[in-house]
C-alpha cells in the first residue's frame, strides 16, 4: 500500500489538482455555516450568468450533531471540500475521479458508485439533482448539479463536488474514528491526530449547543439579525445582508440543538431563514 | 442486423430506483413516435442500464409509409383568390376540391421519405417524450443554452442504421451521434465502434456491461443464493433492494462480509434494516430464520482486500450508531416519547399526532385497543426512527416488550401500520387490525372532510392507499374489524371527535367517505377477481350495498363471477332482461305476497313457481338458476305474462319479481 496521506495532505492535494482544472482557491467563510453551499462564493455566485470556477475548504457547523467527541463519526464541527464549476463542463464525473487519483486513491481496489441523492437545502431555498459518491459503501461526496438557489432557476447549471475530508481521510488511513486520523503526516513525537487538535474543541462545543447556550440571547440574536438582514436589502448591500441570513441560521441550529425549538416552530424558523435567503438570491440576481 | 435500427444514450448514472419503470416507458415512447412518423417496423426492445437507454427497432423499412390527409382549406364562401392560393400551395387543380359542411377540403397524399431522414426527429423527439419521475437541465456550451430535460446529463448518443453509421446533430442535448459506446466507466472506460446490436451486446458483455435489466437481477439473485448456501445460510431476498442493487452495477461481482459480534445482540429488524437502507447490503440468517453474522453484497467491480475492510468498517461505523440510539431510545419509557406528541404536525389544518389519538381513543372499544393507540405513535420521537423512518412501529413493538408491555399490545404496535402496500400482508391480532382501521379512516375523515382529495397522480397523504388498506381490513381480515357497529357510526363519531377539537370538517362528509371507499373497493375487487368494472357495478347497485357488508359483497361478486362464466349464463341474462323489462313497464306497486301461497293454472307458471321455491331455499345453486332461467324464457314464449285479467296479471308479475328479488340480492342486477 501507498505511504498514507495526512489529513493536510489530502487538502494540499485537492486544492492543487482544482487550481489546476481553472478553479479559484478561496478561503473558507469567516462565519458559522452549516455547509460549504452556505458560503456566498457557493450561494450567491451560483446565480447569474457568468463563469464562476472555485475551490475551498470550509468548515462547517452542525449543532445538533455534536457527541461530546464521543461518537467516532459524529461531530458537530468538520470539514468539507467544496467545488463550484459553473457551468458544469461537459466531463464532471471524469474530473471528480481524477481528482481522488489526485489525493491518491488507488481506483483499481475500490468501488466507487454514483449512488442517486437529490440534494436540497430547505433554509436557502437550493435544490439540485445528483449523487452520493461512495467508496465501499462509505459516503464520500455529494454531487450535485444545481437546479434552483433561493427558489431561483439556476440560468446556468452549476455543479457543487462537496467532499468530507474526514470521510477521504479515514478511508485512506484505514482508522476507525475521525479522531484518530493523522493530521500533520509525522509518525514521531511530533506527530498531531486530529483529536490532538480538535477533541476539546468537540467536547466543548457540544455542551455550549446542548447544555449552556443561552437561549433568550439566541431567540433575540436571531430577531437581531433578521432585522439586520431586512435592513441591509433595503439599503442593497446585498452580501452583508447575506451575511446575517446566514448568522440567523446559526441561531437557530443552537437552538435546534438546545431543544427548545418545537416541530411546528421548527418549519416556521426554516420558513422565515428561507425567505431571507430568497430575498438575498432576488437582490444578488437584481443588482 | 439488416434494416435494424439502434439507439444508445448514455448518460451520467440514472438513479436506480428509475431503471425499471424506464424500460417500458422507453418503448410506450419510441413505439409511439415511430408510428407518428410513419415508419414500418416489427419489433422494439428496450434496455435500461446502470448509464445507459438502449433500443433496438428491427425491420425498420427504409421508407416511411405513404399517408393520406384530408386538408381543410376556405369556406366555400371565401373569396376566388383564397381557394387559389390553397390549391396552389397543395399543387392541386379545382377539380380536386371537395366541398363538405360549407368547406373545401383537398385530400393531400404524402409520400414516404427516407428513414434516415426522419431519424433526427425520432431521436428529439424521444428525449422530449420520455417520461423521467425527476429530472434536469443542464448547460450545453456550444448553444450557450441550457439542454432539455433528462435523467442526468447525456454524455452520447449511438445511432447505427442498417449496419451504416448515422451523424446528426441533436440539437436539445448539443450532441452529435456516431456510432460509438463506452465500457464499463471504471473497467472498460474506452470506445467502442458499434456495427449492429448483436456487435453492440457482445461487445458490451466483453467491456464488463451487463445490459439486460432482468438478466442482471437475476444472476444477483443466484449468485447470492448460492454463495449464502454454501455456508448452510439463507438470504432474506428483498425485491426492492434487488431492484436498487441491480441498477447501481454496470456489471456485478458478489460477495459477503461479515458482521462484528458485538452488533448481534441489536434486535434483528434493526440489523436488516439498517443494513438496507444504508449500505444495500442483504441480510443472512441461519435456516431458522435467525439472522447470521454475515451480509451479502454487490459490487461494481471485482473485490480485494482493502475493499472488505472497507465494507465491514462502514458497517460498524453504522451499527455504531444503530447500538447508541438502542442505548438512548430504551432509558425512555414510551409514555414519556409519547408525551412529546402533541408537538409533531399531523396535518395544518387537522391537528397534532396527540389530536389524533385521542380521536382514535373514541371509536376504541377493548382496553388493549386503548393501550396500543395510547402508545403506538411515541417510538417517532425515538433517535433510531428518526435516523430510519422504515422502522417505526418496529421499534416501538421492540421497545413496548422492552418494557413488558403485554404480548398482545406490543404486537398490535407494530402491525397497526399494516398492510403498507398492496402486496404487504393484514395484522394479524385482532387489535392490531382494528387499531390500523381506526388510524386509517380518521385520516380519511380529516382529509376528506376538510376537501383534500387525490389528483390525477398526486395523492400526497396517501389517501387512496389509505382507503385500500380499509378495504382490505374490511374484506380479508379474519374476524370483524367492524365488531358489531357500523362503518357509518364509526366515521361520524371520528367527525364528532373532530368538531370538539375546533376542526370544522364538511357537513357532507360521511357521504363523501363512504362514497370514497365505495368507488375504491370497486377498482379493488375489479383488480382481484380480474373482472371489468361493469361486473363490479352489477352486483354493487349502490352504496349501502358496501358499507353493509363488505365481505358478503365480496363473496356476491364472486359468485357472479362464477355465473357469468357458465355456459348457459346468457340464457340466463335473457330470463333476467325480460323481466326486468316487464316489471319496469309495470311498475304499480307489486303485492308482496308469498311465492307458495300463489296459485296457477298454467303448467309453464306452475314450473316457474315450484323453481323459484327451490331457488328461494337454494339461491346459490347454478343448476336451478339455469332452469327457473330457461323456465322463464319458455313462459315468456307461451304464456301472456301481460295478461288482460288483472288478477291473473298481478300473480304473474309478483312471482317474477320475487326471482328478480333473490337475483338481485344474491347476485346483482343482471
Amino acid at each position: 500500500m501507498k505511504a498514507k496521506r495526512s489529513f493536510q495532505d489530502i487538502i494540499f492535494s485537492l486544492q492543487e489538482y482544482w487550481a489546476n482544472n481553472g478553479c479559484v482557491i478561496m478561503q473558507p467563510y469567516d462565519t458559522e455555516v452549516g455547509a460549504g453551499t452556505s458560503h456566498f462564493a457557493t450561494t450567491l455566485k451560483a446565480l447569474g450568468d457568468e463563469n464562476w470556477n472555485v475551490a475551498f475548504v470550509q468548515p462547517c457547523r452542525r449543532p445538533k450533531d455534536g457527541r461530546y467527541a464521543e461518537n467516532p463519526n459524529r461531530t458537530q464541527y468538520y470539514y468539507q471540500y467544496q467545488v463550484i464549476l459553473k457551468p458544469a463542463p461537459g466531463n464532471p464525473q471524469e474530473l471528480y475521479i481524477e481528482s481522488l487519483k489526485s489525493v491518491g486513491f488507488d481506483l483499481s481496489c475500490h468501488d466507487v458508485r454514483f449512488v442517486e441523492d437529490d440534494w436540497e437545502n430547505p433554509s436557502l431555498g437550493a435544490a439540485g439533482l445528483g449523487w452520493e459518491v461512495w467508496c465501499d459503501g462509505m459516503e464520500i461526496t455529494q454531487y450535485t448539479y444545481f437546479q434552483q438557489v433561493g427558489g431561483i432557476s439556476c440560468s446556468v447549471t452549476p455543479v457543487e463536488i462537496t467532499y468530507g475530508l474526514e470521510r477521504i481521510a479515514t478511508f485512506m488511513q484505514n482508522v476507525e474514528s475521525h479522531f484518530d486520523i493523522n493530521w500533520n503526516g509525522r509518525e514521531d513525537e511530533k506527530k498531531l491526530t486530529y483529536g490532538d487538535v480538535l477533541r476539546r474543541f468537540e467536547r466543548e462545543f457540544s455542551c455550549y449547543n446542548f447544555d449552556v447556550a443561552s437561549v433568550d440571547m439566541l431567540l433575540d440574536h436571531f430577531n437581531d439579525y433578521e432585522n439586520e438582514c431586512k435592513k441591509l436589502l433595503a439599503h442593497n448591500l446585498v452580501m452583508p445582508a447575506y451575511e446575517q441570513c446566514v448568522k440567523a441560521n446559526h441561531c437557530f441550529n443552537l437552538l435546534d440543538a438546545r431543544g427548545v425549538i418545537s416541530v411546528t416552530e421548527r418549519a416556521s424558523y426554516i420558513a422565515r431563514v428561507r425567505a431571507l435567503a430568497k430575498s438575498c438570491c432576488q437582490a444578488w440576481v437584481e443588482s | 442486423m439488416r434494416q435494424e435500427l439502434l439507439l444508445e444514450f448514455l448518460s451520467e448514472e440514472i438513479p436506480a430506483k428509475f431503471q425499471r419503470k424506464a424500460i417500458s416507458d422507453a418503448k410506450t415512447a419510441i413505439t409511439g413516435i415511430l408510428n407518428d412518423n410513419g415508419a414500418i417496423f416489427d419489433k422494439v426492445d428496450s434496455f435500461v442500464s446502470t448509464r445507459r437507454i438502449t433500443l433496438r427497432i428491427q425491420n425498420l423499412l427504409p421508407q416511411t409509409k405513404d399517408s393520406f390527409q384530408k386538408k381543410r382549406g376556405p369556406k366555400t364562401t371565401a373569396s376566388q383568390e383564397a381557394i387559389c392560393g390553397f390549391l396552389k400551395s397543395n399543387h392541386k387543380a379545382s377539380e380536386d376540391l371537395i366541398e363538405t359542411d360549407g368547406y373545401y377540403y383537398l385530400n393531400i397524399e404524402n409520400k414516404g421519405v427516407a428513414i434516415c431522414d426522419v431519424i433526427p426527429t425520432i431521436i428529439e423527439n424521444f428525449i422530449l417524450n420520455m417520461p423521467w419521475k425527476k429530472s434536469m437541465k443542464w448547460y450545453l456550451e456550444d448553444q450557450n443554452t441550457l439542454s432539455a430535460f433528462w435523467v442526468r446529463p447525456i454524455r452520447s448518443i449511438l445511432c447505427v442504421y442498417d449496419f451504416s453509421t448515422i451523424r446528426t446533430y441533436v440539437k436539445s442535448v448539443g450532441i452529435t451521434t456516431d456510432n460509438i459506446t463506452f465500457g464499463h466507466r471504471f473497467l472498460s472506460p474506452q470506445q467502442i465502434e458499434i456495427y449492429d446490436f448483436n456487435d453492440y451486446i457482445s461487445k458490451l458483455e466483453k467491456n464488463n456491461v451487463m445490459l439486460d435489466f432482468f438478466k442482471k437481477r437475476e444472476y444477483i439473485d443466484r449468485e447470492i443464493s448460492q454463495m449464502a448456501a454454501a455456508m448452510g445460510l439463507c438470504v432474506k431476498i428483498d425485491d426492492d433492494l434487488l431492484d436498487e442493487v441491480t441498477g447501481l452495477v454496470e456489471y456485478p461481482f458478489i460477495h459477503m462480509g461479515t458482521i462484528d459480534e458485538q452488533f448481534m445482540k441489536l434486535p434483528s429488524a434493526v440489523l436488516s434494516t439498517f443494513m438496507k437502507v444504508h449500505q444495500k447490503y442483504f441480510t443472512l440468517t441461519y435456516p431458522d430464520s435467525v439472522a447470521a453474522p454475515f451480509f451479502g453484497m454487490v459490487t461494481n467491480v471485482p473485490g480485494t482486500e482493502v475493499m472488505y475492510e472497507g465494507f465491514n468498517r462502514v458497517l460498524r461505523a453504522r451499527l455504531s450508531d444503530a447500538a447508541f440510539f438502542f442505548k438512548e431510545d430504551s432509558d425512555v419509557t414510551l409514555e414519556a416519547y409519547a408525551q412529546r406528541l402533541s408537538n409533531v404536525v399531523f396535518h395544518e389544518k387537522l391537528g397534532s399526532i396527540a389530536q389524533k389519538i385521542y380521536r382514535m381513543m373514541s371509536i376504541a372499544s377493548t382496553k388493549e385497543e386503548h393501550r396500543v393507540i395510547a402508545l403506538c405513535k411515541a417510538d417517532l420521537m425515538t433517535q433510531m426512527v428518526g435516523e430510519v423512518p422504515e422502522l417505526q412501529g418496529v421499534m416501538g413493538e421492540i421497545y413496548a416488550n422492552l418494557q413488558f408491555e403485554k404480548a398482545e399490545v406490543c404486537v398490535a404496535i407494530r402491525e397497526h401500520y399494516k398492510p403498507l402496500g398492496a402486496s404487504d400482508g393484514l395484522p394479524v391480532t385482532k387489535t392490531g387490525a382494528r387499531v390500523a382501521f381506526f388510524d386509517k379512516l380518521d385520516t380519511l375523515v380529516g382529509f376528506l372532510g376538510s376537501d383534500i382529495y387525490p389528483t390525477g397522480s398526486k395523492d400526497p397523504f396517501a389517501l387512496r392507499r389509505a382507503a385500500h388498506s380499509i378495504i382490505r381490513l374490511l374484506c380479508d381480515f379474519d374476524g370483524n374489524v367492524l365488531e358489531g357497529e357500523t362503518l357509518s357510526w364509526y366515521i361520524t363519531t371520528l367527525m364528532t371527535s373532530y368538531s370538539d377539537q375546533g376542526v370544522a370538517l364538511n357537513q357532507d362528509t360521511l357521504v363523501n367517505v363512504e362514497k370514497f371507499l365505495t368507488d375504491r373497493f370497486k377498482i379493488y375487487v375489479a383488480d382481484r377477481l380480474n373482472i371489468g368494472p361493469d361486473v363490479v357495478d352489477s352486483a354493487i347497485t349502490n352504496v349501502d350495498t358496501f358499507c353493509f357488508d363488505c365481505k358478503e359483497t365480496v363473496k356476491k361478486i364472486e359468485r357472479l363471477k362464477t355465473l357469468m362464466d357458465l355456459p348457459e349464463f346468457s340464457s340466463i341474462k335473457e330470463a333476467c332482461k325480460r323481466v326486468r323489462g316487464t316489471l319496469e313497464q309495470n311498475s304499480d306497486d307489486l303485492p308482496l305476497v308469498s311465492v307458495a301461497e300463489l296459485s296457477f293454472k298454467d303448467e309453464n307458471m306452475i314450473n316457474v313457481q315450484n323453481l323459484v321455491l327451490k331457488l328461494e331455499e337454494k339461491p346459490h345453486d347454478f343448476g336451478i338458476i339455469t332452469s327457473v332461467s330457461s323456465a322463464i324464457l319458455s313462459a315468456y314464449d307461451n304464456v301472456l305474462i301481460n295478461d288482460p285479467d288483472p288478477k291473473i296479471r298481478e300473480k304473474n308479475f309478483a312471482l317474477l319479481n320475487r326471482f328478480s328479488e333473490i337475483i338481485k340480492l344474491h347476485y346483482g342486477v343482471l
